[in-house]
């Protein structure tokens, strides 16, 4: 019991600290955020450790207990990042108190058995994620209020399901709830709940809140909590529902699964087509989504396994990607892919750290996307086994999905590190930004590849497979570290064949473009790659809709509530002979009512 | 290890595939050429080239990102060559049994040369070269969908195996999936989409010589222009292998006439095309092709 309230506790305390700190003293405030981080890091690793428990106010088993110590270490790297990265920001003490509250309430969020701690750490969660959009300014105040209108108006969803499962329960704690879906009342309850799992981790229709808080939130805080953490906290309360809280029949898989796939493909292709990094990576935080919810909708250990895998996996590649980003941010002052181009050569770290990433969640063997996608279309077919048509569509979905995201991620990777500069220059001195922005993302993408390579050594062995128990039966075995061996052998084959030619003699020449100097109007940015998609038939009228907010939950409920208030807005004129009209309309419905 | 290492590196893979697939590269020209009313060059034309660009000069455009531009063609070449390894074995070795899920895993490893030529391509900072690659990626995607829905079929048919070694087995019980009427549309479609990822006429905008002078790999000289020509006749002999496996009940040396016959096709849609453009290549594909290839899919639902 102390050593989960511990870190919960110091983590308040330290962010109350923090606020009285003076400004003045930066320097302070960031070293003293970054000890609590590492702190709260080592204190999740310590409960990684903990002897279960199930009863009472917390919940420690194998599931939640692989969150904790992720949360703490996403914590971490964004904290030793923030101390580069918001160097541009005036309030620094309220970030960073905002990050350690968050890492706090995480850690209990995880870990509760109890509903009621559950929904306000919860609770507590939607309102720092809420400052945390706030902290860059005005231009974010009206995405912060959306995040919080869809983040709390899903809460409030969710503890209206967790009401109506203390009325079928009588039991206030997670593990004593075992309630089967068919139970009257019981599939609602599971929707209402599995509501606010989705609008956090960013499932379709609630994800309209990630691409925008993306686009203008600080990029560390994006990086921090709709890349890594909400995914992680949702994706768990999700599978904690499916695993051990329902019991759940076909049709409510189904639901899941076809969540799942909408999720993957309709994020991916307004992905393709966007032209601002920061809102692009939002796109893929919800398309990835979609892989997760699809593996736990398969119902079936390898499915639900390769859900978790993902959502870990994603945690990674995803910080790794928007860090790396910040990074180009940082040193172009832009995210406007037309505007940026060949950076490879001025930062290389960054450069490499991000193919690594783009490569994995575009699901490239050997990484560790590759592995977790592997795992969940397994789930799929062991799925199709008892047959049915929709595993196979949801199965082409999701690997088209991947294809997708591989072409919107070349897209991404020529625009920003490829291609021609777009200030023309030739200029090519190596300029990386400092150790404590590329120290995180480099550890991530190296971490991407050591869960791919790895994957039965590490992070299925020591974190997925107790999650689950036993019974996670590969009906495949991919032996990843001898391919990867392989195809390592087939790039020295490579070089081989390269040394046995001609390699001494290396010219350096301009650019061959028939003879013709290279223009600088002659650059292709990137941005363009798709713009044939974007023209396609029916996708061109879907297109359309989408930027008009036509798929925004939060756009049209908008538009509902202020339909509502303006038909009273025009009856409420303010104009005395109306309200006399309707006093006499109405006295003469009543007497028509009582004279009948 | 040392056999798998023997078996990835002499036969049956690189060097194995490697002379396969220059034979066959000098079938194509030399029946290009006949179409043509021309003599064709002797058989040992493809070799030649390769030594010839052995001998060239490279040259490596200031713009470029020196690291990829040089490890891109690499790439390519090692995932080429991993795929017609685990295709030959499963199909050759009785020994080898291959690992279930094996046909996602060369899936995914077909699209890397594709990815090595794009990423060389846009390493080079030439405005030409990122034409070409921007092409080649809306051609992936578009034949990545019915190339996708094509490879649930035989999934479908054979109740769910995902083993080629084992799809082999059940072809050999039950007869071969090109005999049923959802295996040989699909098989047609694959056929359509094997002739893309090989970027072959009418598929081959991203490298249109007479129009962007060689497009993607235009920067590319001597012996990385080489490997990359290696990768390309590599995958003439994984993909067509890959296509008998999964639906004409798998490959022995006896019945080589088989590849013989998907080589033809491939050569004779390459003679009788024009190029499209890559938009009319993305309607093709997204259009005709995936609804054949739904088509397909529900034929092997009902079992036909």
């Amino acid at each position: 019991m102390k050593i989960l309230l511990e870190p919960i506790l110091v983590s308040i305390i330290a962010g109350l600290f923090i606020l009285v700190i003076p400004k003045r003293f930066r320097k302070v405030i960031e070293f003293f955020s970054l000890i609590t981080s590492v702190y709260l890091f080592i204190a999740g690793i310590k409960i990684f450790f903990a002897a279960p428990l199930n009863a009472g106010y917390f919940y420690v088993d194998g599931l939640s207990r692989f969150i904790v110590p992720a949360i703490g270490f996403f914590g971490m790297l964004v904290t030793l990042y923030s101390m580069r990265s918001m160097a541009s920001y005036k309030d620094v003490s309220s970030y960073y108190t905002y990050i350690l509250w968050t890492i706090g309430s995480s850690i209990l969020a995880a870990v509760s058995n109890n509903i009621i701690l559950l929904l306000v750490s919860w609770g507590f969660l939607g309102f720092t994620l809420y400052a945390l959009i706030n902290i860059s300014g005005p231009k974010a105040a009206a995405i912060s209020k959306k995040t919080f209108i869809i983040i709390g108006g899903s809460d409030s969803l969710m503890i209206l399901g967790f009401g109506i499962m203390w009325l079928m329960t009588k039991s206030l704690n997670l593990s004593d709830m075992r309630i089967d879906i068919t139970a009257p009342m019981a599939f609602w309850s599971f929707l209402l709940v599995a509501t606010g799992a989705f609008a956090k981790a960013g499932a379709m229709p609630f994800h309209t809140w990630i691409p925008e808080t993306a686009q203008e939130a600080p990029i560390s805080v994006t990086a921090f909590l709709p890349a890594s953490l909400d995914k992680l906290l949702g994706i768990y309360l999700l599978a904690r529902l499916t695993l051990n809280v329902f019991i759940l029949n076909s049709f409510t898989y189904a639901i899941l699964m076809v969540i799942g796939s909408i999720t993957i493909i309709a994020a991916v292709m307004m992905a393709l087509v966007q032209h601002d990094f920061k809102k692009l990576l939002g796109y893929h935080a919800v398309s990835q989504v979609g892989y997760m919810v699809l593996g736990i909708g398969t119902g079936n250990p390898i499915g639900i396994a390769g859900g978790l895998f993902h959502m870990l996996n994603n945690a990674i590649y995803k910080c790794c990607l928007f860090l790396s980003g910040g990074n180009v941010e940082y040193k172009t002052k832009t995210s406007d892919l037309d505007r940026i181009g060949g950076l490879a050569k001025i930062m290389p770290i960054t450069f490499f750290a991000s193919v690594i990433a783009a490569l994995s969640i575009s699901g490239v063997p050997p990484f560790n996307g590759f592995f977790s996608k592997w795992m969940i279309y397994q789930g799929l077919i062991e799925k199709g086994k008892s047959g049915g048509v929709l595993w196979i569509i949801c199965l082409a979905a999701a690997m088209f999905g991947s294809g997708l995201t591989l072409a919107s991620f070349i897209k991404l990777i020529h625009a920003i590190f490829l291609g021609q500069r777009a200030d023309g220059k030739e200029n090519s001195r190596r300029d990386e930004v400092s150790w404590q922005m590329w120290l995180p993302v480099s550890i991530l993408a190296i971490l991407c590849v050591i869960f791919g390579i790895f994957a039965y050594q590490i992070p299925l062995k020591f974190f997925i497979r107790p999650a689950l128990g036993a019974g996670v039966v590969f009906i495949g075995e991919w032996q990843t570290l001898k391919a990867t061996l392989l195809l390592f052998a087939g790039l020295v084959i490579g070089l081989i064949i390269y040394f046995l030619g001609n390699f001494k003699s290396v010219r350096m020449s301009d650019s061959y473009i028939g003879g013709e100097p290279v223009e600088k109007d002659m650059r292709l940015s990137g941005t363009e790659f798709y713009n044939t998609v974007k023209e396609y038939g029916l996708l061109r009228i879907i297109y359309k809709k989408a930027e008009a907010g036509f798929f925004d939950i939060y756009e049209q409920g908008k538009a509902l509530v202020f339909g509502i208030g303006g038909f009273f807005q025009y009856l409420h004129n303010g104009i005395l002979p109306t309200y006399l009209v309707w006093t006499l309309l109405g006295m003469m419905g009543l007497f028509l009512f009582f004279m009948r | 290890m040392t056999r798998l290492l023997f078996n990835f590196l002499i036969f049956p893979g690189f060097l194995f595939t490697a002379i396969v697939g220059l034979i066959a590269s000098w079938i194509d020209r030399k029946v290009t050429a006949r179409i043509q009313w021309r003599v064709g060059p002797p058989w040992y034309q493809p070799l030649i080239d390769l030594v010839k660009l052995s001998i060239k000069e490279i040259t490596v455009p200031r713009s470029a990102s020196k690291g990829l531009f040089f490890l891109s063609p690499m790439i390519g070449l090692s995932a080429v060559t991993f795929v017609s390894t685990l295709i030959w074995l499963v199909n050759i070795d009785p020994v080898s049994k291959g690992f279930s899920g094996d046909i996602i895993v060369i899936m995914y490893l077909l699209t890397l040369p594709a990815i090595a030529i794009i990423l060389g391509a846009s390493s080079s900072g030439n405005p030409l070269a990122s034409l070409g690659a921007s092409r080649e990626i809306k051609l992936v995607m578009a034949y990545e969908l019915p190339f996708i829905i094509c490879l649930i079929v035989p999934v479908i048919k054979s109740h769910g195996l995902l083993r080629l070694s084992e799809i082999i087995n059940y072809q050999a019980v039950n007869g071969s999936f090109i005999a049923s009427l959802s295996g040989i549309i699909a098989f047609i479609v694959m056929i359509f989409c094997m002739q893309a990822k090989l970027g072959l006429v009418p598929f081959d905008a991203s490298e249109a010589e007479t129009e962007i002078m060689g497009g993607a790999l235009i920067e590319y000289s001597g012996m990385l222009l080489a490997i990359f020509k290696l990768t390309k006749t590599m995958l003439m002999v994984a993909l067509p292998l890959f296509l008998i496996t999964l639906f004409w009940q798998g490959f022995n040396f006896l019945s080589i006439w088989k590849y013989v016959v998907l080589l033809v096709i491939i050569v004779l849609i390459r003679n009788t095309n024009p190029r499209v453009r890559v938009d009319q290549a993305v309607r093709f594909f997204w259009g005709k092709m995936t609804l054949m290839a739904i088509l397909a899919v529900l034929l092997a639902i009902k079992g036909m």
